[in-house]
């Protein structure tokens, strides 16, 4: 080819290109910045390694040309799409161009997620969605709908076999929101990012109440009230951090372990101060993080849904360099009490955490399931049931350890040797009991107590006598049920080493399409 | 030949010995204070043993028990290197008692020369010139007075050692009496004998040393000079064979005085004689030096001699291998102390752990070093940590091949005396060979500013780091730290097909 014509067609796709850079155009990338954003592109920036990224598609515009359409062609199409590196691992994005069309959905948009989402499938690579977009592209009409229901479709293939992480940086409204819903985790920032089926407009219209877009669907609304987002930002650097730093804990898909990370902490280090962190009165709280980051690696854990469901704390942190899952009972949040939303929270994650093949560390210090009419018409039955099946399936290394109650029910569900566990540990403070002392003597002896010439007393004795006989791990010991009693600060070492035990564990359930979850 | 040999040393020196035993193919051992457990000699030897805390004194200058360690250990030789016991006479009778031979001369050789005061009388007797001076085991009242009739400025030297220790300048009477208790509480924390005495103060001075070799039978050569006026505090810096003011002439002159005192001792293995040499290149006997020196590879650049191995069949009782004829200095050597010092903050000894080590190669270039990537450098005994020395057809080639050495050197976690090196070897002083002994003290200042092309490029390399710090949330390791097992592997694949 002669050298000129061959330039004019590099000068030409060097002037395109531009025109894909440049996004909805100056005027719109001010807007953006002016509302406290950034554009699709710059967020790429900061969440992936620099240079890392490879953008596909930048030529996919609309075919759709009714309503105007057709003069306002954008290349790309209102998303920018392709695959980078977080700390060196591959990862496939995208990113929704609020500047172009309002970041709308329409069909040729779609279609780019669709491609990414089918190649992180093969690939076997965690897929990021930033999500800025108004909504459906309401010109493209059902071509728009069928593009919501495509990504739906792969979301639910994907899930669990590779990672799948949202971030949602403006709105996200109508079916937008199913999307995100379906992935794995949630990331909001503060002041920006609305989440909602429905707008405060449609709400006022239809149920009378008057809400502003932060108290509808803002990011502590659903990082506090709803659930449904796992994790707020104050800005959009602080949740790309917090996304790779939760990448480093997760593997690229469900056939390989998480990476390993080696971070110096002593794998046989004890910590007097756990000998003496769990009170003698067994009403007195503690707080079960501090446990936590005295065990784990550094002191580093990294808590998923902090606000949500306080009375249950979950989250990521490594033993030994390798990543564990931490379900813990918080006991300075209402007795660490298992409530609706507390079973479900755990729930999901434990399920996570077993289709990642990510070791589950449960910390046990659980008074039971929660009492009351809102919990039992909440449908408790079924949500402690969820946590339960949870438990039950999962086939990842499981180990307990119980730092002082673990009562009832809750203890059978917490996951219990029965449940599979492979490691059941106790603290010598640990009470495995039916109910504690209290409830038990009530029920058992309530004719006895009752004709006592003094009720009070008896009662008081009779709670010593079955405090010193049940309240302890050295019944269920016994039985088997608890593997070994430990000192509390040999916890670290002890479960480095099960972990390092259980390396190679499998496990199987026995065939089936998929087994029936109460949802 | 001996078959094993206890180092009773430890750095640099150590190593150095250590060398020479394996090419003589004698097995070594060598002894170790706590802090030293890891150190360099002890990873080197083919034994070691503890011999008590970090304190030199309660274990490098524990004679009890290094014999105890030679006797254990089934050795038969004893090497000193130099410093701790090099210069014990009671360390070289304990030997003897103990049926191993002491590598150096014979105790009544080392008792001559190592008090100083009386080496002085003995060359006085041989009509050899010395600074004038007073004897040693005088009375403070008696110095003071000598000090008056040899006139101001006077030196206060330690009978009993070298190197600086208890050394101490006097301009005038004022200040006699706390030099004088300084010097003596110097000298007895260094050699455990507080006794000093007195010389008069050669200034423009430069200090020039010969190196000879002694066998059992009485044969007596000399290695040429050393030049070692580059020093700071009396702790030689650098030093250098042939000195640029000595010629084949003077060389001769000094060499024979070297010799005829060597003789008239009956001095044994190899030994130094120590010269201060005025601005009309007359020469004055000040001490003699009965042990292997820091500076001796400049001379075995130059000679091609082995002056260790030469030791080593000296006290074997071989004859010497080379006649005083046989000796050449060839070309140029110069050295290097590199210790683990701060030249920008007046010499503060610098400890901690060395992160990175990359020491110079090349052409001409050797490194006789005691320290490892990785090793630690404790604030117990001397800084010294290696040095480089260079040779060179000529001063000017030596030189330039010390630069470039210099630069390659690389060593992170300490500071060092190396850019001090740099700065007095791009001296025009040093270079013109125009120095005393007070050059380093009194006419040389050192560039304490870092030029602002290199703050430039430490800014970017800073910025860079921080950059990278901040781009990775978390370092992944690249490479699983377990093996993939088959087990669970299958295992993970069958679970899969079964869907859940």
């Amino acid at each position: 080819m002669r050298v000129e014509i061959m330039e004019d067609r590099l000068e030409q796709l060097r002037r395109w290109r531009a025109e894909a850079l440049a996004g909805g155009g100056p005027e719109r990338v001010a807007q953006q910045h002016a509302k406290g954003k950034l554009t699709a592109r710059e967020r790429l920036d900061l969440l992936l390694d620099k240079g890392s990224f490879r953008e596909i598609d930048p030529f996919v515009t609309t075919r759709v040309t009714d309503f105007g359409l057709a003069e306002r062609r954008y290349l790309g199409d209102g998303v920018v799409t392709g695959w980078g590196t977080i700390d060196g691992r591959l990862v496939y994005v995208y990113a929704q161009d609020f500047t172009v069309l309002g970041g709308s959905l329409g069909e040729g948009h779609a279609r780019k997620i669709v491609k990414i989402l089918d190649m992180a499938l093969k690939n076997g690579t965690p897929v990021i969605g930033l999500n800025d977009s108004g909504g459906a592209r309401i010109q493209e009409g059902v071509l728009s709908l069928g593009g919501y229901a495509d990504i739906f479709l792969r979301n639910v293939m994907l899930s669990g076999v590779v990672p799948q992480i949202s971030a949602i940086l403006g709105p996200c409204a109508g079916g937008a929101v199913y999307s995100p819903a379906l992935t794995d985790f949630i990331f909001m920032v503060r002041g920006t990012s609305y989440m909602f089926i429905t707008g405060p407009d449609v709400v006022k219209a239809v149920t009378h109440e008057e809400v502003t877009f932060e108290q509808l669907g803002g990011a502590d609304v659903h990082t506090t009230i709803s659930g449904v987002a796992h994790f707020a930002a104050d800005t959009e650097a602080d949740l790309f951090f917090m996304i790779r730093k939760l990448l480093s804990y997760l593997p690229s898909n469900n056939m390989e372990d998480p990476p390993y990370v080696p971070n110096g902490d002593d794998p046989l280090r004890m910590e007097e101060r756990l000998n003496t962190i769990v009170p003698d009165d067994p009403a007195r709280p503690y707080d079960i993080k501090e446990v936590i980051r005295l065990i784990v690696d550094n002191g580093d854990f990294f808590e998923v849904q902090p606000d949500y469901a306080p009375n249950i704390v979950i989250g990521f942190a490594r033993l030994g360099g390798h990543s564990v899952g931490i379900v813990a009972n918080q006991p300075a949040v209402l007795a660490g009490v298992l409530d609706i939303k507390a079973s479900e929270k755990a729930a999901r994650f434990v399920r996570f955490c077993d289709a990642f093949n990510i070791p589950i560390i449960t910390f046990e210090d659980v008074p039971g399931f929660m009492p009351g009419v809102a919990q039992e018409h909440g449908g408790i039955i079924k949500a402690g049931a969820k946590l339960l099946y949870a438990y039950a399936e999962a086939t990842v290394p499981k180990i307990t350890v119980i730092t002082r109650k673990a009562y009832g029910g809750a203890y059978c569900v917490m996951n219990s040797r029965h449940l599979r566990a492979d490691l059941v540990l106790a603290w010598p403070t640990a009470e495995l009991a039916v109910m504690g002392p209290e409830g038990a003597v009530n029920i058992i002896f309530r004719r006895e107590i009752a004709e006592a010439p003094d009720p009070e007393a008896r009662r008081a004795a009779l709670v010593a006598e079955y405090r010193a006989k049940f309240a302890n791990p050295y019944v269920a010991a016994s039985y088997g049920f608890v593997d070994d009693v430990i000192e509390p600060k040999e916890t670290r070492p002890r479960l480095i080493n099960a972990l390092e035990m259980l390396a190679n564990k499998r496990d199987q359930n026995p065939p089936k399409k998929h087994g029936n979850i109460p949802l | 030949m001996f078959r094993k040999i206890l180092i009773a040393n430890r750095g640099e020196i150590a190593v150095r010995v250590i060398r020479a035993c394996r090419e003589l193919g004698i097995r070594t051992v060598v002894v170790f204070s706590e802090v030293d457990r890891n150190a360099l000699h002890v990873r080197y030897a083919d034994e070691a043993y503890p011999i008590g805390p970090a304190p030199a004194r309660e274990s490098y200058l524990r004679i009890d028990k290094i014999i105890d360690v030679a006797r254990r250990a089934g050795a038969d030789a004893i090497h000193p290197g130099y410093g701790f016991l090099a210069e014990r006479p009671d360390f070289a009778e304990a030997c003897e008692e103990a049926g191993i031979t002491f590598i150096g001369p014979p105790p009544r050789a080392i008792g001559a020369m190592g008090d100083k005061a009386t080496a002085r009388r003995m060359a006085k007797a041989l009509g050899v010139p010395i600074v004038p001076g007073t004897d040693g085991g005088l009375s403070n009242e008696d110095l003071m007075r000598a000090a008056q009739i040899i006139g101001f400025p006077v030196l206060i030297k330690a009978s009993a050692g070298g190197g600086g220790k208890g050394m101490r300048i006097v301009r005038s009477p004022e200040e006699m009496p706390d030099a004088l208790a300084a010097a003596r509480r110097e000298a007895m924390a260094a050699f455990g004998d507080d006794d000093v005495y007195l010389e008069k103060l050669v200034e423009g001075a430069r200090h020039v040393e010969v190196q000879i070799l002694a066998d059992q039978h009485g044969n007596v050569i000399h290695l040429g000079e050393r030049e070692c006026s580059i020093q700071r505090r009396h702790q030689k810096l650098i030093e250098e064979s042939p000195s640029p003011i000595v010629d084949e002439e003077m060389r001769a002159r000094m060499g024979e005085v070297a010799v005829r005192i060597a003789q008239a001792i009956g001095y044994v293995n190899a030994g130094t004689v120590e010269f201060l040499v005025d601005k009309d290149r007359n020469f004055y006997f000040i001490e003699m030096n009965t042990r292997l020196q820091v500076e001796h590879p400049v001379t075995e650049m130059v000679t091609g001699v082995d002056i260790v191995k030469e030791q080593i069949r000296i006290a074997r009782g071989r004859k010497l291998r080379y006649r005083q004829e046989e000796i050449r200095q060839t070309g140029w050597a110069i050295e290097c102390r590199i210790t683990a010092e701060d030249p920008f903050n007046n010499f503060m000894p610098s400890t901690g752990r060395i992160v990175t080590l990359a020491e110079p190669t090349g052409p001409g270039v050797r490194v006789d070093s005691g320290v490892y990537e990785g090793c630690e450098i404790t604030p117990y005994y001397d800084s010294l940590i290696a040095k480089v020395i260079t040779w060179g057809e000529t001063r000017g080639e030596a030189i330039l091949r010390m630069r470039r050495a210099l630069e390659e050197f690389r060593i992170i976690g300490i500071q060092t005396s190396i850019p001090f090196h740099q700065a007095i070897l791009n001296s025009t002083r040093f270079l013109a060979g125009h120095f005393d002994t007070k050059f380093v003290e009194e006419r040389f200042a050192m560039d304490e500013e870092t030029p602002p092309e290199l703050e430039e490029v430490a800014a970017i390399i800073a910025a860079l780091v921080a950059h990278r710090r901040g781009q990775a949330a978390t370092y992944v390791a690249r490479r699983p730290a377990r093996p993939l097992s088959q087990w669970k592997w299958f295992g993970r694949y069958e679970q899969l097909g079964r869907g859940g």
